[in-house]
């Protein structure tokens, strides 16, 4: 049986308006706890795209001159090869730079289209089996002054801090999104309890004239979806709001490099979007269909 | 029309709302079921409409056995039977033709087909002049009207009433049972369960007389005792 666009949407609407103010519960905690998983996917994205070249337990890279000859980058190679100190290391060649380069400033053609492979360094990523500072300061030195060197860089323990206080905060954040949305889920199912509960007389003429199943699960289901959908469209549009804010509360890029670059631009936020969107579909379905199935005995 | 085969009902706790009971009710039918409260009467009308499953025996309703109709299908045998309760069952928040339209609306009848059957029902049971007003400005024997309205709107085969009179005063019930004469004329076989001795004796049909969950009556044109 056809189900009618104008009934559905009514009955979708009175119930909604009938039970205001715990939808308006709802749609907030679906709101806060979806933004907060918008929140900490951005962040993690952020850290990830600053601190790219530092994953892994990377410790110093050494660059070498984009003009370095073979011999040159080959002594480096067989003195970190023979080193006691080596846990590992990768080579990056100059056409993977490239990659690196073009992936870090996607959003600054200008400068994708004015550089290319031949001006990029070369570099050793070095992975050293001793990591405290003191250490890697003593291992990384000697390189310095090798033929061809360009310079050599450690990762900072700014850097480390930062990944670690953003691992620990994704998590929390996580965690805490994980409980909300839990209670998100509860409160929807509440509130479609509710409003079925609110038309139980109608619910039981519909049943004894022979509506279907599907004709009176509809605008329920509708209202979970819709309070999930709402919650969600608030997250986004929080979200979109808050990046310039985020953006400017960060250090300027010059006074600490490690930021430039930091805030995640368009493809990945909008696969955060879709996600937040997404999840609170699945919320305020889960919870509106838990309803339906248990207290409407059809 | 309706045929019960041993039919046994037993509810939670081992109470026996019906036990071996078997009837055949043809088409067009008029049908009182009496006997005391518990008696089982409810039930026989709610396993008609599949609101209670038996727990033994197969009953039919218009030729099908209804104990195999998955339960998709159980709106559609709805839709062939009208009930009227004791309590009317009205929405107060809608008026008389909403009420009525309703019924029409959630089975998905278009609404030029509801325009036109509505007034036609409401003039059918003596209400044409009421159909903008709420359940609650109207008279216990008005409000019947509207419940049997509305079980009458989509001309089913079968009306199931549930003392249909339980709540009004006899001469009121009169005015009901003629409804439910004339709604029987039309074709419809029509079961009721009934205390009302006056009205079973005075308008005389078959009789089904039920105790303790067992049928110990069948009587063509039967008094109520």
């Amino acid at each position: 049986m056809p189900i009618k666009v104008d009934y559905v949407a009514r009955e979708t609407v009175t119930n909604l308006k009938r039970n205001f103010t715990i939808t308006l519960a709802s749609v907030l905690t679906v709101f806060v706890s979806l933004f907060l998983v918008g929140f900490a996917l951005m962040l993690r994205q952020g850290v990830e795209k600053a601190t790219q070249r530092w994953q892994g337990g990377i410790e110093f890279i050494v660059f070498m001159n984009p003009n370095a000859s073979p011999d040159q980058l080959q002594a480096v190679r067989s003195k970190l090869e023979n080193s006691p100190d080596t846990e590992k290391f990768t080579f990056v060649d100059q056409n993977a730079a490239y990659d690196e380069f073009k992936e870090l400033f996607k959003d600054q053609p200008d400068l994708t289209e004015n550089v290319g492979p031949d001006v990029l360094p070369p570099s050793f990523r070095v992975v050293p089996r001793e990591k405290a500072a003191a250490a890697v300061e003593e291992m990384s030195t000697p390189f310095k002054t090798q033929p061809g060197v360009k310079e050599v860089v450690s990762a900072t323990e700014t850097t480390k801090l930062v990944q670690e206080l953003s691992d620990k905060v994704t998590k929390g954040m996580g965690f805490v999104a994980i409980v909300l949305l839990s209670v998100a889920v509860l409160l929807i199912l509440n509130t479609i309890r509710m409003a079925m509960f609110s038309r139980r007389r109608e619910i039981e003429v519909m049943k004894l004239v022979g509506a279907t199943n599907s004709f009176i699960r509809v605008p329920f289901m509708l209202e979970g979806l819709f309070q999930g959908v709402v919650g969600a469209g608030l997250a986004v549009i929080a979200l979109v709001v808050f990046l310039p804010f985020f953006e400017r509360w960060l250090p300027p890029a010059d006074q600490f490099p490690l930021f430039s670059g930091f805030v995640p631009g368009g493809p990945d936020m909008l696969i955060t979007y879709l996600l937040v969107g997404g999840i609170g579909c699945l919320v305020g379905t889960l919870g509106a269909g838990v309803a339906v199935s248990r207290f409407l005995d059809v | 029309m309706i045929k019960l085969e041993e039919v046994t009902k037993v509810y939670k706790g081992d109470v026996v709302a019906l036990r071996n009971a078997s009837v055949d009710i043809n088409k067009g039918e008029f049908v009182y079921l009496v006997g005391k409260s518990g008696s089982g009467k409810s039930t026989f009308l709610r396993l008609l409409n599949k609101e209670e499953r038996p727990t033994r025996g197969r009953i039919f309703v218009a030729g099908k056995d209804i104990g195999e109709l998955s339960s998709w299908k159980v709106p559609l045998l709805r839709r062939n039977i009208g009930c009227v309760f004791q309590d009317f069952k009205l929405l107060p928040n809608k008026t008389v033709s909403e009420n009525v339209a309703f019924a029409l609306e959630v089975i998905g009848r278009p609404r030029q087909v509801i325009k036109a059957q509505v007034p036609a029902i409401l003039d059918l049971v003596g209400l044409g002049n009421k159909a903008e007003n709420f359940p609650d400005e109207l008279s216990g024997g008005e409000q019947q009207r509207v419940s049997i309205a509305r079980a009458f709107v989509n001309r089913p085969l079968i009306l199931l009433a549930d003392e249909p009179t339980g709540n009004l005063d006899p001469a009121t019930s009169v005015g009901i049972m003629r409804l439910l004469d004339r709604i029987n004329k039309t074709g419809t076989t029509v079961v009721m369960a009934t205390h009302d001795r006056n009205i079973v004796d005075t308008m005389r049909r078959r009789v089904i007389e039920l105790d303790h969950g067992e049928v110990i009556r069948d009587q063509a044109r039967g008094v109520y005792e």
